[in-house]
């Protein structure tokens, strides 16, 4: 009914390795891609601000990580910090007096070379082992970021983001932000969608299956590894620079913790591991439904008068959140792009395997 | 180099790593019977003191019944976390289960907050806090009571290992499916190994709830656990009580040198370092198990 | 009539259609009888159904997402089409699975004793395991030493052995042959004969090597495509000439000569 395919006939390799393999997916994308440009004439700024732009930031941060966890196959429980690294430098950078433009991609180089560092890391364990010492890498970054005033900002630790200009314009206004976030979203959306079709995104697959098999068909595992957490890192780094840019305005060590880390893993996860679409909504749940349900239970124990203690309502949120995560794990391992996936072949073919039966 | 002042640092270090043992004891429980890295063991280890404390204080029993009431109490809640989430994940790729373990941490945490408030409360054990003298050197009774504890403990489950249940949980974690094969419940025995993690976690979590309170804070002991446990090989119970000790002793002298350099707060960066270097250099630990790869 | 041949059969399978992830049909209707105290093979090439026949019965499918979609399993009279793998180990079904997968890091003595069933007692595992030493005497001077390290012979004694201490009525072998000498293979099969004649142990035996597994059974079913396209008693099979071309080797000696594909395997399609 959405679809009108009624399978998908490739003939050769050009069409086999299109982004869009169905016309309905391509038209729906664009469709979306005007409402996102609508959206600050549409949506009103409170919800554009607190909601809108942190879910697109967020979630090309996550898909930065999907890159090395979902497509690469390599765990990292560190990413947050990575993000710190790339934020810390920007706005040091930005504060020196570097253009934002350059700021930007200062921070995502530097992120990308300490990410490498988890690279190393990589190229000796792997699973459960890469998990722990990413995790450990986090904590040793951490405790960098809050143990030198240098780079944090003095005894508050906290620093204040310069206002954001690119291309000469001072951005200032919530539409504005709104725009920096949706066009770097789109950006490594598109950079993502590519990345399946290329060389590069099959050696990562190759890598993530059976690192050894894909050194013997001749793909330098080594040489992959360290460029997908580079290439993720440098995501990562703009995605953390831009977050303070353009919603926290200040950068602290919190913002980039542990609780983080798993924070942006439980995205990927939750969303699918290797799905985009998924990391979209991955990032929508982990992110929205927690205040969502809290909002909830305020309204029920106002409307069934009901006292709720303060604490109890400051932690649901919490509980929630980690309900969540095991919830969608034992509803469909594979995520919510898998769910979306499954509706999507369904409706596909729709009404005809109807037929079949 | 002051002698006595540096073996009070290395003896109560060496106390301090026994808790730690403590903590890690239930990790390597679960890993040992079934290849799950448990990250919810933070988590687990704090609802058990909440338990104590709320079968202790809102119910108002006395301390020597609340705590193996609440060890009853967990024994339960383990059998069913096995048999409501892990259940359903055995067998799924490694990344989709730490992330099971540790959205199950973060729902312990926020559900235990959310009943009991985050306000830090005290266990009130009863241990004395007079110093207790070896000589000149100062020892704290509570760490010696956990210590204690820890090693009781351990003995319980080096025994324990070597029961007909024991071996069966060991045959589960080197092959689900041959164990499936010769009519072993691989169910039942990862259930058990988490009700005793759970177990386990009611007593570290009243030995840790009287040294720094209930609150929060006690699901920060994973890292420490997670180290010590890695360290000492995932699946070794004697080797999460040495590895507890040198990790001990390790971030107490360490401690003790590089936080006048740095301005205190190295004892995290030392434990992290430490987890990091036993990764790279010897990831099966002190006396894990090496994969066997041979045909 | 009808109930003397249950009887006879410890084990029937009637029609068993299985499909893996609700997709992938493995086996289509396939019919295997064993019956008591005889030893019977289930030949085929890889892929066949064999070792999904095999799942199929001592309920191991489950591990693997698959599930008997039609048809039924009794043993000794009673369905265990739906009972769980544990169940039916308990009623005496035991499956040594495909490649000698022991528990490494165990002892072979402690790989007897996970197998013990609840309840045994400790008199009763020892004389199990005093039994099982003797038809290994291999196993008995190993017995502490960490099964990982055992060579693949004894490890594939060890995986019987174990699979002996659940006291079986029916035992099922997937290829016990896989990667062994053929003189390890000849003495394996040679105990396995043993047991079957000593304790009346029904057998059922799945392999590639057809030449030794037609020596010791009694009958052989030829599974190819998830069907049973034949079956008959070992000699039958042995002097058919369509299984000798495809599974035993010989018949044409002279490759110059052989015109490939002349014979097709008439039974498919």
């Amino acid at each position: 009914m959405f679809y009108r395919l009624s399978g998908v006939h490739h003939a050769d390799y050009v069409s086999d390795s299109r982004i869009f393999k169905v016309p309905a997916d391509r038209n729906l994308t664009a469709f979306i891609f005007l409402i996102g440009l609508a959206a600050p004439f549409i949506i009103p700024s409170l919800y554009l601000n607190s909601y809108l732009l942190p879910w697109l930031i967020w979630t090309a941060a996550a898909l930065g990580l999907n890159l090395v966890t979902g497509w690469a196959g390599q765990l990292h429980l560190g990413y947050a910090a990575v993000m710190a690294v790339g934020a810390y430098s920007a706005i040091h950078a930005a504060r020196f007096g570097v253009p934002w433009e350059f700021a930007l991609i200062i921070g995502g180089l530097t992120s990308s070379v300490i990410g490498s560092l988890f690279a190393f890391a990589a190229l000796r364990v792997k699973g459960l082992y890469l998990a722990l010492t990413t995790l450990a890498m986090q904590f040793v970054m951490d405790w960098v970021l809050t143990h030198s005033p240098a780079i944090s900002g003095g005894s508050h630790a906290s620093l204040q983001s310069p206002t954001l200009a690119l291309l000469g314009q001072e951005i200032t206004t919530d539409t504005g932000f709104y725009y920096v976030a949706f066009g770097w979203c789109v950006l490594v959306t598109i950079f993502m969608l590519n990345l399946k079709r290329t060389g590069l995104g099959r050696a990562l697959v190759a890598v993530r299956e059976k690192d050894f098999a894909a050194a013997i068909l001749g793909v330098n595992s080594f040489y992959y590894k360290i460029l997908a957490f580079a290439t993720s890192s440098f995501i990562a780094g703009v995605s953390g620079a831009l977050l303070v840019a353009t919603f926290f305005f200040l950068a602290a060590p919190e913002q980039f913790s542990v609780a983080v880390s798993i924070q942006v893993l439980a995205m990927v996860i939750v969303g699918g591991l290797g799905s985009i679409i998924g990391s979209y909504f991955g990032v929508a749940l982990i992110l929205l439904v927690p205040g969502i349900v809290n909002g909830l239970v305020v309204t029920l124990s106002d409307g069934l008068g009901m006292q709720i203690d303060v604490e109890t309502l400051a932690h649901i949120p919490n509980a929630v959140y980690g309900a969540l995560i095991v919830i969608i794990l034992l509803i469909e391992p594979l995520g919510l792009g898998k769910l979306y996936g499954n509706i999507r072949d369904y409706l596909m073919v729709w009404p005809f395997d109807q037929f079949k039966k | 180099m002051d002698w006595v002042f540096l073996s009070e640092l290395a003896i109560n270090g060496a106390l301090t790593g026994l808790l730690y043992s403590l903590f890690a004891i239930g990790l390597v429980l679960i890993y040992k019977a079934s290849s799950v890295p448990n990250l919810a063991q933070g988590g687990l280890t704090m609802v058990g003191a909440y338990v104590v404390l709320a079968l202790a204080r809102d119910v108002g029993l006395p301390l020597w019944l609340a705590i193996p009431l609440a060890a009853v109490v967990m024994f339960g809640l383990g059998f069913g976390i096995e048999r409501v989430a892990l259940r359903r994940l055995a067998g799924r790729p490694v990344v989709m289960i730490l992330m099971l373990t540790l959205g199950l941490d973060i729902f312990l945490r926020g559900t235990t907050l959310a009943i009991w408030g985050g306000t830090s409360r005290s266990m009130e054990l009863g241990v004395s806090y007079d110093p207790l003298f070896l000589g000149d050197i100062f020892i704290s009774r509570i760490h010696l009571v956990g210590a204690g504890v820890a090693l009781a403990l351990f003995v319980a489950f080096m025994l324990f290992f070597r029961t007909r249940t024991g071996i069966k949980l060991r045959a589960i974690a080197d092959d689900y499916m041959a164990s499936w094969s010769v009519g072993i419940s691989v169910e039942r025995g990862v259930g058990l190994s988490w009700a005793l993690a759970s177990v386990v976690a009611v007593a570290a979590g009243v030995i840790w709830g009287e040294i720094q309170g209930v609150d929060q804070a006690l699901s920060l002991l994973l890292l420490k656990g997670l180290t010590v446990a890695v360290l000492g090989g995932l699946d070794s119970i004697l080797g999460a009580v040495i590895a507890g000790i040198i990790l001990g002793v390790v971030e107490n002298i360490g401690a003790d040198f590089l936080d006048p350099l740095v301005g205190g707060g190295s004892r995290e960066l030392i434990v992290a370092a430490v987890l990091i270097l036993t990764v790279m250099i010897r990831p099966h630990g002190l006396f894990g198990r090496h994969d066997i790869e041979r045909v | 009539m009808q109930e003397k041949v249950e009887a006879q059969n410890i084990l029937s399978m009637n029609s068993v259609e299985v499909l893996y992830d609700n997709v992938i049909l493995a086996i289509k209707g396939v019919s295997v009888q064993v019956p008591k105290g005889e030893m019977i093979a289930l030949l085929g090439s890889n892929g066949a159904g064999k070792s999904t026949t095999l799942k199929a019965i001592s309920g191991l499918l489950k591990a693997e997402r698959g599930r008997i979609s039609r048809g039924e399993i009794t043993f000794q009279g009673t369905d265990i089409t739906e009972a769980p793998a544990q169940k039916r180990v308990e009623m005496g079904i035991c499956h040594v699975i495909e490649g000698r997968r022991v528990f490494e890091h165990l002892t072979p003595d402690e790989n007897l004793t996970a197998a013990a069933p609840r309840g045994m007692s400790r008199s009763t595992l020892n004389a199990e395991k005093d039994k099982i030493y003797a038809y290994f005497p291999r196993l008995a001077e190993r017995k502490n030493s960490q099964a990982g390290y055992l060579s693949g012979g004894e490890q594939q004694m060890l995986a019987i052995g174990r699979a002996l201490v659940t006291q079986p009525k029916l035992l099922m072998l997937d290829e016990p042959s896989l990667g062994l000498a053929p003189f390890l293979v000849e003495e394996i099969f040679g105990i396995l004969q043993k047991i079957n004649k000593d304790e009346g142990l029904s057998v059922l035996l799945v392999e590639q090597n057809a030449l030794a597994a037609l020596e010791i059974v009694s009958q052989g079913y030829l599974i190819e495509n998830g069907r049973v396209v034949m079956h008959g008693t070992a000699e039958a099979l042995k002097s058919n000439s369509d299984i000798q071309e495809f599974y035993l080797g010989g018949g044409e000696t002279d490759f110059h000569n052989v015109k490939h594909y002349s014979r097709r395997k008439r039974w498919l399609s």
